[in-house]
């Protein structure tokens, strides 16, 4: 089937707008009486709240509303098992940084000045910064009910682990540390509130997840749902960082309810590095059994991440982490041990590649460690490993296409790997490192069977297209993509679909932008309904011209008979036709809910990791470590990625590149650094994002495996293809100058401090003594 | 918390030179003195300045120009950095400063900053270069609003690093500073400008303005390169910045110098004995590279870098830009 808009390389809808300074964010937004909204946080890190005292602040003039932790005392959560936290702390703090109260004014140097004129007497408690400290500690812990600051523990086994060991000739196991980090999304997040006489509140938030946070008003704010709109104008970035309801934007309802006039609250950098929800400091210990010839046995994995003070999406990550090392290969024996511990930190959430990061950085730094000792290849061991499609794993996933071995063979035809892998001078190396997504989560965060996606798709007497959505777009083009379906289906000019999202007054429910799952669900909601359209003006159309309906072609704007293309009429008098039948507008409606197959298997956990198809990638990083300075230069990246089918390439680029990005800044630049609670570095100039002059040439390849359940066949592409960037460029420097870095960033100290140790003797990691392999089979 | 919006501030807007030392002379103490604006106005958002003016000298006559005037030549402070980086005959006559120019920030931070911004940069210190509410929860620092010196605690003395390239090729290249006030003019060696003290800093009073600065015609037969290490290609300051100048004469080296920045609260340099040149270069390249290393002395002023790395970087750039100047084979 030759498709019309599929596949083609086709521009953001509306990209002018963003491009040319024009799109309206939520800051950008002013309404009549706006009031600024700050907040007063907290300067410790663990203490008692004996008393807040707001009357001196009330009496600044300008000042409109203050408000305290008592007044939105309700807790909630992104996570049903995690509603632990208040929008402004009640009688406890727990980081630096937390909303303690909150004004609104007619100016920020109001509100500013009312801020410094709360008073708060705080009772310092002991507090944690490190998640093994946390852990041994003594009462009283940071949540009472959560003994020994454990917010969650997972001891999975599945399989046998320990006959898969006895049974591995090889077995190697290895330590490795990833830092804090934060999403750095270019836009601050912001909340805009309104209040109406009637009692209806509306907002507007720079956020990936409107119906969560829709849900979340109302619970905290005591108001049905009915009565609350939540719009999402044009969002700079999430990455995670957006994608559940946050404090400021309760804040910014709360107060334009008390004050009666709309209120925006804008955090500035340094508030959105304490807001956080990033990847979580991680100790990962991974141990893997191999046979003779690299198929693997058994893997052992134990987590420790530091989620900071409250549960966000902790469950889930220390979930992820352990449940995604299964699904990319063969592995019939998994025992894993996640702990997700509270510290006195801001809170860590979803990040890209929400939990399988920094797992995979450590599994595919072992597997090249654990090939180098058997004599392999890089390509090889894996390749001994591969799935076959169409299975389900031994911890309960169903995996569907699987593009991995294509992937693969692509990056390591494309960059010359064979050529160059343990050839190239001493300060050059090149790397391999592969990872995997979910293509959208298989069951929902809150616990319910309604469809995750639904489209409404509106055809009226213009002939114009309206595509509802409750989808998030937030840079990622999912209007875009919804779009070219319905314009595929319905044979029509993409500029005829105008796409109406994020507004809970007029868009069906959605469950958001995250976990990579709305070209996949709602992609294929919009493709049902479009359908629907389809079919109807079929019937029409079949009617009136005396061809079967199954033989009527929809084309470059016109329905028409397939054996007789000449027959036919154009787009919009089919419109018109049905229109005028007793029907009238035209409405097609979809709904995508994940099969049962893949919603996973029935142990606690088991709901974290399902997924209705998974993407693969594979990455190749080609660099040059300076061996006097330590720095290490990534000159070129090859990343193949495995969408299914790029229903807009142009967009799959754009994500293998962005995930490229944000997997070279994690490699070798970024931490969030911290002291006694207090973040160091909570701003751009020393959050070391990489910068243009700092990205590598990056070469995308995409990969169709077409998915027997995606949309046209696609499955997802924003996130898998980072995981796989990391280890890339580790096992790269290995291959440059034989040092294996496994602590995160891997900084030109720690390669020179690793330089050091190695004897000098030791030369070229080719000339590792055979004895090895013999000597660690037998322990 | 954070940089929500700026302190208020009245603009002055001088004409010329006599209207901006006409302001000075009533108002110095209340005046910050305003180029370029890179490196004051984030600083000022972070409540590390509130003054009550800003003097806007960025577009007064008597600081631009770049000529070659006498034995010397003349640039004028207001010239920004991109200017003196991508003007034909300074790159051609003195390329250590040029390369240091065009290494600051990024390309369009380098049309806003200005040479004598550069040199005139506040000193850096992660302790320091921080929001009021992240300042005030630690007490803050004895360079700003506290009593007490977190790198070096006990001690009187504010160890903030100087983060100015320019100055590492200009302490090279012996360059003078006119400084003019409203009681009159003086021209410091630039040598004798900076303290070694991140809080005073250097030697300009709050009623001076730095109008030019000039180098020796004569320093203009040095080959020179600035060598930086930074944590990424643009944007960041540097965390070691090293200028090496050589003068050589057929295989006779005639002259050595090397400019050191962001190591110490000023620039160091060191001039080469003319005894040891002398010898063949292998001779005395180490201990140029020993004695340059001893002149530098990081301490935890940056976040993610150690004083030992960056103080192992000092060696690393001399080494390397002596070694290439002097065409010698790299270093085992």
């Amino acid at each position: 089937m030759e498709f019309q808009t599929i596949g083609k390389p086709t521009p953001y809808l509306g990209g002018e707008d963003p491009v040319t300074g024009r799109a309206v964010y939520t800051d950008d937004l002013r309404l009549p009486g706006l009031l600024v909204g700050r907040i007063l946080r907290s300067p410790l890190p663990h203490a008692r709240i004996v008393k807040v005292d707001v009357s001196k602040a009330q009496r600044v003039p300008g000042v409109v509303a203050v408000i305290t932790g008592q007044d939105l005392a309700t807790k909630y959560g992104i996570l049903p098992v995690g509603q632990d936290e208040t929008a402004l702390a009640v009688d406890r703090v727990r980081y630096v940084g937390e909303g303690v109260a909150a004004v609104a004014a007619e100016s920020v140097e109001a509100a500013e000045e009312a801020l410094e004129r709360i008073e708060v007497l705080y009772e310092p408690l002991p507090a944690y910064f490190d998640a093994l400290e946390a852990m041994n500690a003594p009462p009283p812990w940071i949540h009472d009910d959560k003994p020994n600051n454990i917010e969650r523990e997972y001891h999975h086994h599945f399989g046998d682990v320990e006959r898969g060991f006895a049974e591995a000739d090889y077995v190697r196991e290895h330590s490795f540390f990833c830092p804090r980090l934060n999403h750095a999304a270019m836009e601050p997040h912001s909340a805009v509130a309104s209040y109406d006489l009637q009692g209806r509140l509306t907002v507007w938030s720079s956020t990936q997840t409107p119906y969560y946070l829709h849900r979340t008003l109302s619970k905290v704010l005591g108001l049905p749902m009915n009565r609350i709109r939540v719009l999402k104008p044009y969002v700079g970035g999430g990455f995670g960082g957006k994608d559940e309801p946050l404090p400021h934007e309760i804040v910014a309802a709360k107060l334009a309810m008390v004050s009666g006039r709309p209120v925006k609250v804008t955090m500035t950098r340094e508030e959105v590095f304490y807001l956080n929800r990033g990847r979580p400091d991680q100790y990962i210990w991974l141990k893997i059994g191999v046979r003779r010839d690299g198929r693997i046995t058994a893997v052992e994995c134990k987590v420790v991440q530091d989620g900071g003070a409250y549960c966000s999406y902790g469950i889930v990550t220390i979930l992820y982490a352990g449940q995604l090392l299964a699904a990319i290969y063969d592995i019939p024996n998994i025992k894993y041990d996640g702990y997700r511990v509270l510290t006195n930190k801001p809170p860590c959430g979803a990040q890209r590649g929400h939990g399988s990061v920094n797992t995979r950085f450590a599994f595919e730094s072992l597997l090249d460690m654990i090939a180098e000792d058997l004599g392999l290849d890089p390509v090889t061991i894996r390749a001994r490993n591969f799935l076959r499609p169409n299975t389900r794993t031994v911890n309960d996933l169903r995996v569907t296409s699987y593009g991995l071995p294509e992937c693969i063979r692509r990056v390591v035809e494309a960059s010359g790997f064979f050529e160059k892998w343990r050839k190239l001078p001493y300060g050059r190396g090149i790397g391999l490192g592969c990872s995997h997504y979910v293509s959208g989560a298989g069951r929902a965060i809150i616990r319910s069977e309604m469809p995750h996606s639904n489209v409404v798709v509106k055809v009226d007497v213009d002939g114009g297209i309206g595509l509802y959505t409750g989808t998030a777009e937030i840079g990622q083009g999912c209007d875009t993509v919804q779009a070219m379906i319905v314009a595929e289906v319905l044979g029509v000019n993409l500029r005829r679909v105008r796409v109406v999202a994020g507004d809970s007054d007029l868009t069906p429910l959605d469950l958001g932008s995250y976990s990579s799952r709305v070209t996949f669900m709602a992609g294929n909601a919009a493709l049902q309904a479009a359908r629907q359209i389809r079919d109807r003006l079929a019937d029409v159309v079949s009617r009136a011209l005396s061809v079967p309906a199954d033989r009527l072609e929809f084309r470059d704007e016109r329905v028409f008979d397939r054996e007789n293309p000449d027959r036919g009429v154009s787009f919009d008098e089919a419109v018109y036709m049905a229109l005028q039948e007793s029907g009238g507008t035209l409405v097609g409606k979809g709904a995508y809910s994940p099969p049962p197959e893949a919603q996973g298997g029935t142990y606690k956990g088991a709901g974290v990791g399902p997924s209705p198809a998974y993407s693969y990638s594979a990455s190749v990083a080609e660099v040059s470590v300076d061996v006097e300075t330590g720095e290490v230069r990534v000159e070129r990246v090859w990343t193949a990625h495995d969408c299914g089918r790029a229903l807009n390439p142009l967009a799959v680029e754009g994500q293998i590149e962005g995930s490229v990005s944000m997997g070279l800044g994690q490699a070798l630049t970024e931490q969030v650094v911290m002291k006694d609670g207090r973040i160091l570095n909570a701003g751009l100039l020393e959050y070391k994002t990489p910068g243009l002059l700092d990205h590598p040439v990056i070469e995308s390849i995409i990969v169709e495996s077409i998915d027997p359940e995606g949309p046209f066949g696609a499955k997802e592409a924003g996130e898998g293809s980072l995981a796989g960037v990391i280890p890339a460029i580790a096992n790269a420097v290995y291959d440059a100058v034989g040092v294996r870095i496994d602590r995160l960033p891997i900084t030109p100290e720690r390669v020179l401090e690793a330089l050091r140790k190695k004897t000098r003797t030791a030369g070229r990691p080719a000339e590792k003594p055979e004895a090895v392999v013999s000597a660690s089979a037998d322990a | 918390m954070g940089v929500w919006y700026m302190p208020p501030f009245e603009l002055v807007q001088p004409r010329d030179l006599d209207g901006a030392l006409k302001h000075l002379a009533d108002w110095a103490t209340d005046t910050k003195i305003l180029a370029g604006g890179t490196d004051l106005l984030p600083s000022m958002r972070q409540r590390l300045f509130e003054p009550r003016y800003l003097l806007a000298v960025g577009r007064l006559p008597e600081l631009r120009g770049i000529a070659w005037e006498d034995d010397w030549v003349r640039i004028g402070a207001a010239e920004t950095l991109n200017a003196v980086a991508e003007h034909p005959q300074l790159c051609q006559a003195f390329p250590a400063l040029t390369e240091a120019a065009a290494s600051v920030a990024a390309y369009n931070i380098r049309n806003m900053g200005t040479l004598g911004g550069n040199v005139c940069l506040d000193t850096r210190c992660h302790w320091y270069n921080q929001s009021y509410f992240w300042r005030k929860g630690i007490g803050f620092c004895l360079k700003k609003d506290g009593s007490v010196c977190h790198v070096a605690p006990g001690g009187r003395q504010c160890w903030a690093a100087y983060s100015g390239d320019t100055a590492a090729a200009l302490v090279a290249l012996e360059a003078q500073l006119r400084l003019v006030a409203p009681t009159g003019e003086r021209l410091v060696p630039v040598r004798e400008f900076f303290l070694n003290d991140g809080q005073r800093r250097f030697v300009l009073r709050p009623d001076e303005i730095l109008t030019e600065v000039r180098i020796p015609q004569w320093m203009a037969g040095y080959q020179g390169r600035y060598f930086k290490y930074r944590i990424r290609q643009a944007v960041d300051y540097p965390l070691v910045g090293v200028a090496v100048l050589v003068r050589t004469s057929g295989p006779r080296v005639l002259d050595v110098r090397v400019g050191l920045t962001a190591v110490n609260p000023m620039p160091r340099y060191f001039d080469v004995p003319s005894e040891w040149l002398e010898d063949p270069p292998e001779a005395w390249v180490e201990r140029v590279v020993e004695a340059v290393v001893r002149l530098a002395r990081p301490l935890k002023t940056s976040l993610l870098v150690s004083p030992a790395y960056r103080q192992h970087l000092v060696r690393v750039f001399t080494r390397r830009g002596l070694r290439s100047l002097l065409a010698l084979p790299t270093a085992a």
